[in-house]
């Protein structure tokens, strides 16, 4: 009995060992291990024994079943290894990938969405408004009268009046993002956290750095006690996260009619790492996010008591941003349709 | 504005090398544009902003640095004492001043000048800062306005005919020659000066060629004006005519600094050009142009900056600034400003000028406190929406583009638009880009054009504004979503647009939003109806627990049939059909994918078979249909 169970051991873990693939260890495995496969048969056999034998001969059968399922289950691990490696041998796997036709986003949508989020995490709602904009949004309700000499420079695009009710001179084509200080504050009271990207307008001869439509995006706070450490801190933040933790960052004072003090941020060029290149004028820095302290003047304006209440803003460069993120050197790539620029993003 | 290390020496003695004192410049508020070698000098180039008209000269770019430093000025006494002097002879000027337009008339006469080419000093001076020499008198005028900020212009005596100064306004149309020879159509409100035939002088932008100095004159009259900054800004602009002095008179000069610069100046024709003082004085003014108080409260201060700068300190960085501060109380600190800087007016200018010395980049950074509120912004923009249908396109095989928003009249008329009807800019930066788009589809054909030569597969989209209205009164903006493909076929671009509106819940059908053309296939529609139809929350319907049964059914039909309406019939047939689908086209045959589904039960073949039968039924009668 014992030599009998040992030799259905051996001839069956030997058949394993040879088997080829799947179909051969489910032959085998029916062979030995099916209704009248030799194991089962062998088994069967058992009651024949005299009772004081069972118990050690049973246990043999157990283990020799044991054995048997095992050695399966490694064989067939080590079938399927092999066929996988066999399909892939026969077929040349250094064959370019067959890619689904996927397009592409634009990187000014993709900037816009990064500048968004980060902001949005810092408690910021968006907004959207007019480029169709009247003089006194973009100019007057910001501390620039007309015939401020700070207009120069923001030459204005002017829309014909003909055949309207309109003034001319009025009706501009809004020439900065902060025109949304005013009508956003004027319907609203403290606190307020806006963030508004949008597309402005200036009369500006086209080359690599100046185009007559551009994109920025404009950032304000207003609150009760609203500091310029804040405003630092802010602006720290945000272009930590959207150009990269070690982004080195320096401050200026600067002067625009709707900020006092006024700011201007710098961030060190990314693309020759401060040392100087064309990209930024062999300054080693670009000048990235002019912001300050909202004029009392404006929030006089829009009906807040400066007394009372003190905010920031600033502005990003959304097209400047977007060269300086992907080290374009020519601001007119980002309005060119071409499948060869927009296929790299 | 062009400064060269030379001569700011001459007012304070600047220890730092010069790239660290252009960087510390810059981060004060005057930008360092670029430094450069020349000769044996360092020549900075500043770009003054148009609050500070007093950095438009050396003197006061040399105070920026003695305050930066903690240096003091050194500038040479003027001899002249102007309000006392005796002058041995007395020629007359009537001068008629209207102070409405002219607050201030400073003026003197010399006899016995003689107008020679300027020393050599005075020459190079000039050259260096991008100057053209022209005779020492005018050089000087030039000279000092740069030292000063002051603009200064010498008139030549003999040439004032009447001997009478009239300041008035022009009516507009007047011609008037300048002293480079150059001839203008005044516009109407220039400030100008004329004798008793012509006009003499374009106040606060350019002398006359009638009264100006050259080789013979031998009597000048010298004059220090001072302007009102919005007159001068409107003529120098309509006239498109800048010069040194509009630049400063249009920021707001020194009012309080007429006497200085004259006497400076004086000073130098008298040393240089020689002649004697032969009038008194000459300063009308309605006002006395004297310094005015600021108060700072310390505290204000401090809560503004978010920092506690000790109060030593402030006081020292006002000092440093010649603000002459004292206290006027425990947490008040009255400040005296100088006539020169005109940009301090109200607290927080001060608030700037103790926080730039004190230096932005040694602030600590904080975040903001304040509670984040709930209420929804005015003009609110949902960006997810946005991104999601941008994603939905792209991931359709459409790359996104963003093109101009100012196209051309040729473009127009390419769509068969009439630019009558189109919103149209005034001053364009050129004919290409005159007329505001009001469709995106001129771009994106376009753009595919573009791409032909590359690719065989183009897909592109934009989502933009496009700008609606004949006239101003009718403007409205709105955004389009437009899209154009040359591989596509038109029911490809409807299940696109299908699925989109299914991703935004809505129930509507997107036929009529698609072109085919000559390229292509084009689609366009309004996002911004789109965000108005946008149907909140979907939800969730419970998977069916039973089978389905599912069948096709080929019919023949007349090529005419609608598709649609073929599917709307069939559906009405059951609540039991779950949804009827076009499997197939081929010539007049169409196979029906048809889903029928109980919620609570298995279907039985009986049940389906009732069904189907009233189906074919139903398009036998309707359609003419036959089973095939």
């Amino acid at each position: 009995m014992e030599e009998n169970l040992i030799q259905v051991k051996n001839s069956a873990v030997s058949l394993i060992l040879e088997a080829k693939d799947q179909k051969e260890l489910d032959e085998i495995k029916l062979q030995f291990l099916g209704r009248s496969g030799k194991l089962t048969l062998a088994i069967k056999e058992l009651v024949k024994l005299p009772r004081e034998k069972r118990p050690d001969m049973g246990r043999l059968a157990n283990e020799v079943k044991n054995t048997i399922e095992e050695t399966i289950i490694t064989q067939e691990q080590q079938v399927r290894k092999t066929q996988s490696k066999t399909l892939k041998e026969n077929i040349d796997i250094t064959n370019p990938g067959i890619r689904p036709d996927i397009g592409h986003l634009h990187p000014l949508s993709q900037v816009i969405y990064d500048v968004v989020d980060v902001f949005k995490s810092l408690g910021y709602q968006a907004a959207d408004g007019p480029e169709i904009e009247t003089d006194r949004y973009n100019f007057e309700i910001l501390n620039i009268p007309k015939d401020h000499p700070s207009r120069d420079t923001q030459q204005t695009l002017y829309l014909d009046t003909h055949k309207s009710k309109a003034t001319p001179g009025e009706i501009i084509l809004r020439t900065q993002m902060s025109a949304m200080q005013g009508r956003v504050m004027e319907k609203i009271k403290p606190p307020v956290r806006v963030i508004v990207p949008g597309k402005n307008y200036r009369y500006e001869q086209v080359d690599a750095s100046h185009g007559f439509e551009f994109w920025q995006v404009e950032g304000f706070l207003v609150d009760t006690n609203v500091r310029l450490t804040d405003l630092f801190g802010t602006i720290d933040y945000a272009l930590r996260k959207l150009m990269g933790e070690k982004t080195k960052i320096k401050f200026a004072t600067t002067n625009f009619p709707f900020v006092e003090p006024g700011v201007d941020t710098y961030i060190e060029c990314t693309v020759c790492k401060g040392k100087g290149c064309s990209f930024c004028k062999q300054s080693g820095w670009s000048e990235i996010m002019p912001a300050g302290m909202i004029h009392p003047n404006v929030l006089k304006a829009v009906g807040f008591d400066s007394q009372k209440v003190s905010g920031f803003a600033f502005a990003i460069g959304l097209s400047r941003l977007v060269t300086l993120r992907y080290q374009m050197d020519d601001l007119r790539l980002l309005v060119n349709p071409d499948l060869r620029i927009l296929n790299q993003f | 504005m062009i400064a060269p290390l030379s001569w700011i020496k001459e007012y304070v003695d600047t220890t730092l090398k010069p790239n660290d004192l252009g960087e510390r410049l810059t981060e004060v508020g005057l930008g360092t544009e670029k430094i450069t070698k020349i000769d044996e000098d360092i020549l900075f180039e500043f770009e003054i902003t148009p609050n500070r008209p007093d950095l438009l000269s050396i003197l006061g770019i040399a105070r920026e640095i003695a305050a930066l430093e903690n240096k003091p000025i050194k500038f040479p006494k003027i001899k002249t004492e102007l309000e006392n002097i005796t002058p041995k002879k007395i020629l007359h000027l009537k001068i008629q001043n209207d102070y409405e337009i002219n607050p201030r008339f400073t003026g003197i006469i010399i006899d016995g000048i003689k107008v020679t080419d300027s020393p050599e000093w005075l020459k190079n001076r000039l050259i260096k800062i991008g100057q053209r020499p022209i005779n020492n008198i005018v050089d000087i005028t030039n000279y000092v306005m740069f030292e000063l900020g002051n603009p200064i212009h010498a008139f030549d005596y003999d040439k004032i005919k009447g001997k009478t100064m009239r300041v008035h306004q022009a009516k507009g149309g007047e011609k008037f020659k300048s002293v480079d020879g150059l001839s203008y159509y005044l516009p109407q409100g220039a400030v100008i000066i004329s004798d008793e035939e012509n006009i003499i002088d374009l106040c606060g932008i350019k002398g006359g060629f009638n009264s100006g100095t050259f080789e013979n004159t031998k009597t000048i009259f010298v004059r220090i004006p001072i302007e009102k900054p919005t007159l001068i800004r409107r003529v120098s602009q309509s006239l498109g005519l800048r010069s040194e002095a509009s630049s400063i008179f249009e920021r707001g000069v020194n009012a309080g600094g007429s006497i200085e610069a004259l006497g400076r100046c004086v000073d130098l024709i008298l040393e240089i050009a020689g002649g004697e003082i032969s009038s008194n004085l000459y300063d009308l003014k309605k006002e006395d142009f004297a310094p005015w108080k600021v108060n700072l409260s310390y505290e204000r201060l401090n809560k503004i900056l978010g920092i506690s700068i000790k109060k030593e300190e402030v006081l020292n960085i006002l000092k440093r600034l010649n603000l002459s501060p004292h206290e006027s109380g425990k947490d008040s600190i009255k400040i005296t400003v100088p006539t020169y800087r005109n940009d301090l007016k109200i607290e927080e200018d001060i608030i700037e000028e103790v926080a730039r010395l004190y230096g932005y980049n040694n602030f600590p950074k904080t975040l903001p406190i304040g509670e984040i509120t709930t209420q929804t912004v005015p003009y609110p923009k949902d960006y997810l929406i946005d991104e999601k249908v941008k994603n939905l396109l792209k991931a359709s095989g459409f790359s996104e583009i963003y093109s101009y928003s100012l196209i051309s009249e040729k473009d127009l008329s390419s769509f068969d638009i009439n630019s009558d009807k189109v919103l149209r800019v005034d001053n364009p930066v050129s004919r290409e880009f005159e007329y505001l788009r009001p469709t995106l589809k001129i771009n994106l054909l376009k753009a595919l054009i573009q791409n032909k030569p590359n690719f065989e597969k183009i897909n592109l989209f934009e989502l933009g504004k496009v700008y609606l209205g004949r006239t101003l009164d009718e403007a409205r903006e709105e955004y389009m979503l437009c899209g154009v493909s040359n591989i596509k076929n038109f029911y490809e671009i409807k299940g696109i647009l299908e699925r989109l509106f299914e991703e935004l819940n809505i129930n509507e059908d997107p036929s009529q939003c698609i072109e085919i053309v000559n390229d292509g296939i084009i689609f366009e529609l309004s996002f911004s109806n789109l965000l108005n139809k946008i149907k909140p929350g979907k939800i969730f319907k419970q998977i069916p627990k039973y089978p389905p049964i599912i069948e096709d059914i080929t019919i023949e039909i007349s090529e005419g049939t609608k598709t649609g309406e073929v599917i709307s019939e069939i559906k009405k047939q059951s609540i039991l059909i779950e949804s009827v689908g076009l499997k197939d086209m081929y010539k007049n045959n169409r196979t029906f994918h048809i889903v029928y589904q109980h919620k609570e039960r298995n279907l039985t073949n009986e049940e389906v078979e009732k069904i189907r039968e009233k189906i074919i039924e139903v398009l036998r009668q309707k359609f003419q249909a036959k089973i095939v």
